[in-house]
């Protein structure tokens, strides 16, 4: 009885709440989840609960370790960098550059993308070609390397690379949501509405636009890892954010200076970096299965 | 732990063969040669085209030797390919004579017939003068350091009266003219082949394809790689126990300690302030420091307003915390600068005082001046370390948070340091940190360079600071040898600057060098470049 | 029908270096200062050269006839002058692109060797626990920021344990010459006596720099081996030949394996392009004389005309392995040659 109850619920379930149930099910996804929010309200509201200005020197207290260390300073959580600025606090600014700006880049892209995507799916003919060649194109050029040059051309600086890592991310963009477009169009459901005299905006706007968000999903979480991955390297290289700003890529190649001076403050911008990473792909996995899991069922 | 059984043998040598288990034996060209770890790419190799550091302590002292030089301990001018020398009577002639049988270098470009000749002295010094020599143009036609000193005007002619006698005329007396000789940019070409050279339509060879009398030989460059250099076996003087001399190129600071550490370095340049006192606890590293003749110093635009208001340059030298910058960039490893001269000079004036550290005092100065409400400038850093600067970026990130104290918002530019140097040139900095080396004990070795009008031309003088007074003052200085009345000129012009501040002196920073401690044999000089002839290499314990 | 195919494909492929080229030539206005020296990389042409020059590259002429001038100039061979070195752009890029083709192959190799094999455990026990930790360090490796990684392997391996060396492919100690540009072979070819030990030392340098680079194409291709072979696992075909009584490796390399290795051939031309971006931060790290390190150190002296070509080898590179990859995948797969005209 209980079984039977249970699988009448599920049908129920409109398809969102069914993604979810399934997504929930993962362990890894959900901690994954986790994370992602963590370092989301740390981007917004980190900067309110930074204990020291990020930018603050304190020549009094230079290149302190954590204080878990002998020589470390309670009133310093994670010690301080070669100017006394405070380490946990500059970390924590960091979420809002390195993973909040990213996450500003992924959805810029997106919705650009987007847009051209849409129109690229519903056009035709010799332009539709045209376009495709070039995306292939774009696609081919890695997207570090294409924001590398674009901050060649435009110089270095953190603002320069958003437009460049927006405009690398597009491609693949427009790429996946033309083709879900494409795919959608083939199907009987559509041919079977547009019969019943609905113009194209009608098409996206009722049968496409709901069978695409999903699609969406996936593409902004891996967009999301990208950017967060390039904005890192970018600054890595100073050709990024620049100092003093607190960003991590940026904190990881400072530090490079005192490798064997103070190898935490190498370890901790990193160690951030790869669980934002993980974070995003871990969502971006579960949601996968998820809806593999949905549409199997 | 693998025990070195039987059955592990051929797990043991395949980790041997992958490098990773044990230590390879070594042939004897890798074990007798020397790796130094540099910190820039030379820009050319002859030492007297250029006046940086970098190249000189790849190229000046390895390659090449001079007339005479200083000794490091005394600071006497002892022989070095002139065995001795004469002064006339007036000061207006000098005679060199040559040491017999001293080798050009023998490569596999060029093999010279016949030792050290006055026509090679003449050769060296006649480029530089003669604007219409055929080498005078390759290579750009710019001699920094000899523009500086205004060589082509105080040298009137050469005269050769013997194969082994060498005559310079002055025009007029020069008590810095030995000093001049003595610097690692006066070396010695060889004549021979030059004609070689330009029979061969490849003239520019000369300054890419090295050939001297000093210790070492030129065997390859790999561009922004390595340089590589074989022991000379004919030198004149002691030849080097190294077999083969390599300068590895690696900008980066902590890439360079890293392959200290790794041991594949054994000399590192410019090691970082802050880590020597962690790494000469280590016991395969020590460290050698030497107190040396240089000067960092934060320089203003003066050819550009508001720069050339000294009112504003006042008040930006008051807005800096010095004691701060001093704890922060040099580790306390340097002395604090009161004026462009190192209180070891014998020019030295000690009773100068920059104007101290307050804000607010330099906030009213600057509305004084008819900047109530600051202004915008940029902070030029170099990006390289430097002894008298080793970390310009983090001192422009202070400096730019004192400055905004005073309503002065900074911003820092920095680029890669070829680059950086050219688009100095250009003038476009509002003020720059840089500093400079001394390149002899002659104090007018500082000013010359960095403050004359001469120096704008050459660009050694990055304040663009042309006064005819101060001018005249360091020509008056040059005209006798009498130490006590060039010394009363030399105290004139400090206090001269440090009421006009066309830069602001920061500080006096001390030579270190990081070594492998098999490294022996290394002595470091107060100034000009380093020299790694003496270097011997002590093999490990138990090694045959 | 295969004819038609690669017409097609040599058509598309034309197209790209079109555009390519077209992208190229127009960085020569978009970077910032003269178009003059951003092509020639004369840094200052004086009064004789300039009129030449203008000449030379059409500068009076159209965009149209400048791009037809820039294009000759570059199957010419003549990319203008490094601004740094003032030496030709091409030599320098044939002098250090062995190099990089040298690393990101070993990376290949191990992502290869180590991925597929790791990548078919974690398919054929996808519910047991190795599996499972394969999946999950493919996970890791996959958001592993590389410059950190290879930071963190020198600080152990290197600094920290002393085994490895930090940079460079070579102690600069043993004289290679080049004459192929690669490390190994050159090394053979050296005639030095030490050239044993020259081998060991070259192979110690490799370690990290190639360990550090695999690392992403290694996961990369655990994931999609995976992937491919779980999909593969479902279909009929396999079970029919496990239903005709093959045993389960006789399934496994004969029918699974094969087709499983088509979709991860496809991928691996999608995954290259990353990799050389990888390659050029793992040079960066290691000192790796390579095409990357000169790239970026271009970028870092505005060198504008060694951008300019670095972009247009490393675009060329990626965009001819991506294709000849998908002809691969097209002659092997019956399957898709069905598709290649839809």
């Amino acid at each position: 009885m209980a079984k039977f109850q249970w699988l009448q619920q599920k049908d129920e379930l409109g398809p969102l709440s069914q993604l979810w149930h399934s997504f929930r099910q993962q362990h890894a996804a959900v901690l994954g989840l986790i994370l992602f929010g963590f370092f989301a309200l740390i981007a917004v509201f980190g900067p309110l609960i930074t204990p020291y200005d990020p930018y603050l020197q304190n020549p009094d207290a230079v290149l302190l370790p954590p204080s878990w260390d002998d020589a470390g300073d309670v009133r310093y959580l994670l010690g301080t960098d070669d100017l006394g600025r405070d380490q946990f606090s500059r970390l924590i600014k960091g979420a809002s550059y390195t993973f909040g700006i990213a996450f500003m880049t992924a959805l810029g892209a997106l919705l650009l993308g987007f847009l051209l995507g849409v129109l690229a799916g519903m056009s035709k003919g010799f332009r539709a070609s045209a376009f495709n060649h070039v995306l292939d194109l774009a696609l081919t050029i890695p997207s570090l390397l294409l924001a590398i040059i674009i901050v060649a051309i435009l110089g270095p600086g953190l603002v320069n690379t958003i437009w460049a890592i927006m405009l690398a991310l597009l491609p693949q963009f427009v790429h996946g949501i033309r083709n879900s477009i494409l795919q959608q169009l083939e199907q009987d459901y559509v041919i079977a509405y547009r019969l019943d005299g609905a113009n194209n905006w009608q098409i996206l706007r009722y049968v496409i636009l709901p069978n695409t968000w999903e699609q969406l999903t996936v593409l902004f979480s891996m967009a999301l890892s990208t950017a967060i991955l390039d904005i890192a390297a970018l600054g890595f290289l100073g050709l990024g954010a620049q100092s003093p700003a607190a960003e991590w890529g940026l904190m990881v190649a400072e530090a490079l200076d005192l490798i064997y001076l103070s190898p935490w403050s190498i370890a901790l911008p990193g160690l951030l970096i790869f669980v934002a990473v993980l974070s995003v792909n871990l969502v971006s996995d579960g949601l996968r299965t998820a809806m593999r899991k949905r549409q199997e069922s | 732990m693998l025990k070195p059984s039987l059955k592990n043998a051929p797990l043991i040598s395949l980790l041997c063969w992958l490098g990773t288990g044990c230590q390879p034996e070594m042939p004897a060209e890798v074990r007798s040669g020397l790796v130094y770890c540099s910190e820039g790419a030379p820009e050319t190799f002859n030492p007297q085209l250029v006046t940086s550091g970098t190249t000189i302590d790849a190229t000046s002292r390895q390659l090449f030797d001079r007339l005479l030089d200083i000794d490091p301990i005394s600071g006497d001018f002892v022989p070095a390919l002139a065995t001795h020398w004469e002064v006339r009577e007036d000061g207006l002639s000098y005679t060199f004579y040559l040491r017999p049988e001293v080798q050009f270098h023998t490569t596999d470009y060029f093999t010279p017939s016949r030792p050290l000749q006055a026509s090679d002295v003449r050769f060296s010094f006649e480029r530089i003068m003669q604007t219409e020599h055929p080498f005078h143009r390759i290579g750009g036609g710019d001699y920094p350091y000899f523009q500086t000193v205004d060589w082509g005007n105080r040298v009137s002619r050469i005269a050769t009266p013997a194969e082994n006698q060498v005559v310079f005329y002055l025009r007029q007396r020069d008590s810095s003219f030995l000093s001049n000789l003595a610097t690692d940019f006066a070396v010695i070409h060889s004549a021979e082949y030059a004609e070689q050279l330009q029979q061969q339509h490849q003239p520019q060879r000369l300054d890419s394809h090295p050939i001297g009398t000093g210790p070492f030989r030129f065997r390859e460059y790999r561009k922004d790689g390595f340089i590589r250099y074989y022991r000379h076996n004919d030198y004149w003087g002691t030849p080097s126990q190294l077999e083969q001399l390599v300068i590895d190129i690696e900008p980066n600071n902590a890439k360079r300690m890293a392959r200290l550490l790794t041991h594949e370095c054994d000399i590192i340049a410019y090691p970082r302030m802050s880590e020597l006192e962690l790494i000469s606890q280590r016991p395969d590293i020590k460290v050698q420091q030497q107190s040396s003749l240089n000067v960092g110093f934060w320089a203003f635009n003066t050819s550009r307003p508001p720069f050339n208001d000294a009112r504003v340059r006042r008040a930006l030298a008051m807005a800096i915390n010095r004691d701060a910058i001093l704890q922060s960039v040099y580790f306390e490893q340097a002395q604090n600068a009161s004026t462009l001269l190192p209180p070891s000079s014998w020019g030295h004036h000690p009773e100068i005082a920059l104007p101290s550290y307050d804000p607010d005092a330099a906030r009213q100065l600057l509305s004084e001046a008819g900047f109530p409400y600051g202004f915008a400038m940029t902070i030029w850093a170099m990006p390289v370390q430097r002894l008298y600067n080793p970390n310009a970026t983090r001192m422009a990130e202070m400096m730019q948070a004192d400055l905004a104290r005073i309503g002065v918002r900074a911003t820092i530019v920095s680029l890669e340091w070829n680059a950086f140097r050219r688009q100095l040139r250009l003038g476009e900095h509002d003020s720059v940190l840089l500093g400079w080396n001394a390149d002899n004990t002659d104090p007018d070795n500082f000013f010359r360079p960095l403050l004359s009008c001469n120096g704008v031309e050459s660009g050694t003088n990055r304040a663009m600071w042309c006064d005819p007074a101060f001018d005249a003052l360091l020509g008056q200085a040059l005209l006798t040898d009498d130490r006590s009345i060039r010394r009363s000129y030399y105290w004139a012009a400090q206090e001269y600057l440090a009421e006009h501040l066309p830069l602001l002196p920061l500080a006096h920073g001390k030579r270190f060098q990081a070594i492998n401690a098999r490294v022996g044999g290394i002595t470091m000089n107060p100034y000009g470049g380093i020299d790694l002839s003496g270097a011997f290499l002590r093999q490990p314990e138990g090694a045959p | 029908m295969i004819w038609y195919y690669l017409i097609r494909r040599l058509f598309l492929l034309s197209f790209v270096f079109f555009a390519l080229t077209c992208f190229a030539f127009s960085l020569g206005y978009l970077f910032p200062g003269d178009p003059l020296v951003n092509f020639s990389g004369i840094s200052q042409p004086d009064d004789e050269l300039l009129p030449v020059l203008v000449q030379q590259y059409r500068l009076e002429q159209g965009y149209l006839q400048q791009y037809l001038a820039f294009l000759q100039r570059i199957l010419q061979g003549d990319w203008g002058l490094s601004l740094a070195s003032q030496q030709p752009v091409l030599h320098e890029i044939i002098r250090v692109f062995p190099a990089t083709l040298e690393l990101v192959s070993y990376a290949l190799f191990i992502s290869f060797v180590l991925g597929v094999p790791l990548g078919l455990i974690a398919a054929i026990k996808a519910n047991h626990w190795t599996g499972r930790a394969i999946s999950s360090i493919a996970l890791l490796g996959y958001s592993l920021p590389i410059f950190w990684w290879a930071l963190l392997m020198i600080m152990l391996f290197s600094i920290g344990l002393g085994w490895l060396p930090t940079s460079g492919r070579i102690s600069v100690l043993y004289e290679i010459p080049v004459t192929t540009g690669f490390m190994l072979p050159d090394i053979l070819m050296s005639g030095q006596t030490y050239w044993q030990a020259a081998l060991q030392d070259a192979i110690r340098h490799l370690w990290l720099p190639a360990f550090v680079l695999a690392t992403y194409p290694t996961t990369v291709m655990i994931r999609f081996t995976r992937d491919a072979m779980l999909s593969v696992w479902q279909q009929s075909y396999i079970k029919t030949a496990r239903a005709k009584g093959l045993s389960r490796s006789q399934v496994l390399y004969r029918h699974g394996l094969r087709n499983a290795m088509l979709p991860v051939l496809r991928q691996l031309g999608l995954q290259f392009s990353t990799l050389v971006t990888l390659a050029m931060i793992t040079e960066l790290i290691f000192s790796w004389p390579g095409i990357g390190l000169w790239l970026l150190d271009s970028i870092n002296q505005r060198n504008y005309p060694a951008i300019q070509g670095g972009l247009l080898v490393i675009s060329s590179l990626v965009i001819l392995v991506n294709i000849l990859l998908d002809i691969l995948y097209t002659l092997l797969n019956p399957l898709a040659r069905k598709q290649v005209h839809g």
